[in-house]
């Protein structure tokens, strides 16, 4: 079980639908929900500047946020190079392009779940996975 | 993990059995239930509540992201119903416009025909009354030419006449002459007579036939006109 989860998604009815199937799936028992990469990048600086203990162990980034000054590949190669890394974090979104997916692997993406309505296979795969992306042994993987 | 003392324990069973009120959430997952059989039963019963809950929960929520997705495509449809309905108002304010261009130009194009036509109208009538001028034009010059044809051919015939008259009277009076001077000279006068007789007879039937054939041309010159 992953020890805490961040999502960070503009669409609050996802958070709901997220947050259930974790519960169900038993992927995780802590997940945060946040619906801009500003307030996700803001976080994770501040994590980064006091060297805190609170931050997750796994973030999920939608591709496109709604009401941020930046994407969530932005948001990754933040995290990534700028705030420390030492996370497990991949693409959440409905978007399918290669050219964003090889966006999001330069950026520092493990792993690109496509959302859909049946989210729940995807996220039981992930959670086999998920020790690979956390050994950092896993390549880049695309959850269809 | 989270441990309760029996009290709570017991508290928290007897909600759940009097009331049907049971923890919820992940923090059910946290809570240390071994060693305690009703607990643990207790434990178990909320997580499969839990779960019912969130299944129920999820179902609904997606159930409402399917109806949102389809608002959206719907309403992305509706946007581009509107786009191309704008495009082609504008298209039909344009196209109007032209027609009303094109519209103008006919008609002024029509005034001009019409003009125009008019004005062929008259023209085509001064040259009627042009050709009309100039047939009574062409009739008055035939007929000054054949009135002066006439005159001419008058003058010729009298000027004939008066030659013809003036040789006719001058032999007649030589011939006179020469039987007079012949009579009072007593010269011999049957060679002359005979002649002057013959002479006088050649001149008046030559005159008479002078006069018949001047009347006669003066006749038929008049039936022909």
């Amino acid at each position: 079980m992953i020890e805490s989860i961040l999502l960070v998604d503009d669409e609050n009815l996802f958070h709901l639908v997220f947050e259930d199937a974790c519960s169900l799936l038993e992927i995780s028992l802590s997940l945060q929900t946040v619906s801009s990469s500003d307030e996700a990048a803001k976080m994770f600086k501040k994590w980064y500047e006091t060297n805190s203990k609170d931050k997750p162990e796994c973030v999920f980034v939608d591709l496109n946020i709604i009401g941020s000054s930046f994407d969530g590949i932005e948001l990754i190669r933040k995290i990534n190079f700028e705030y420390g890394n030492h996370v497990v974090i991949g693409i959440i979104s409905s978007s399918n392009e290669p050219e964003e997916q090889s966006k999001a692997i330069q950026a520092g993406a493990q792993f690109w779940i496509i959302k859909s309505d049946d989210i729940e296979p995807r996220l039981e795969e992930f959670k086999k996975d998920y020790q690979g992306y956390k050994n950092r042994t896993l390549p880049f993987k695309i959850y269809r | 993990m989270i441990t309760f003392n029996k009290n709570t324990k017991q508290q928290l069973i007897s909600l759940c059995k009097t009331r049907n009120l049971c923890l919820e959430g992940n923090i059910i997952k946290v809570i240390d239930y071994s060693g305690d059989t009703e607990f643990e039963q207790y434990i178990q019963t909320c997580l499969e509540k839990d779960k019912d809950v969130r299944r129920k929960r999820l179902e609904i929520t997606k159930q409402i992201q399917q109806k949102n997705t389809e608002l959206e495509k719907l309403n992305l449809e509706n946007e581009r119903i509107l786009e191309d309905l704008q495009v082609t108002l504008k298209e039909v304010g344009d196209a109007k416009i032209s027609y009303e261009v094109q519209n103008r130009e006919l008609i002024a194009w029509k005034e001009d025909n019409e003009r125009i036509s008019l004005e062929l109208q008259q023209e085509m009538l001064k040259s009627e009354q042009a050709r009309v001028e100039a047939e009574n034009a062409k009739r008055t010059a035939e007929n000054d030419l054949d009135v002066l044809q006439k005159r001419t051919q008058t003058k010729l015939i009298e000027r004939i006449v008066k030659v013809s008259l003036g040789v006719i009277v001058t032999v007649g009076l030589i011939t006179t002459l020469m039987y007079g001077i012949a009579l009072f000279t007593e010269k011999d006068t049957q060679i002359i007579g005979s002649t002057w007789a013959n002479m006088f007879g050649i001149l008046l039937t030559n005159a008479f036939s002078i006069i018949g054939t001047i009347m006669g041309v003066k006749y038929a010159s008049k039936e022909t006109e």
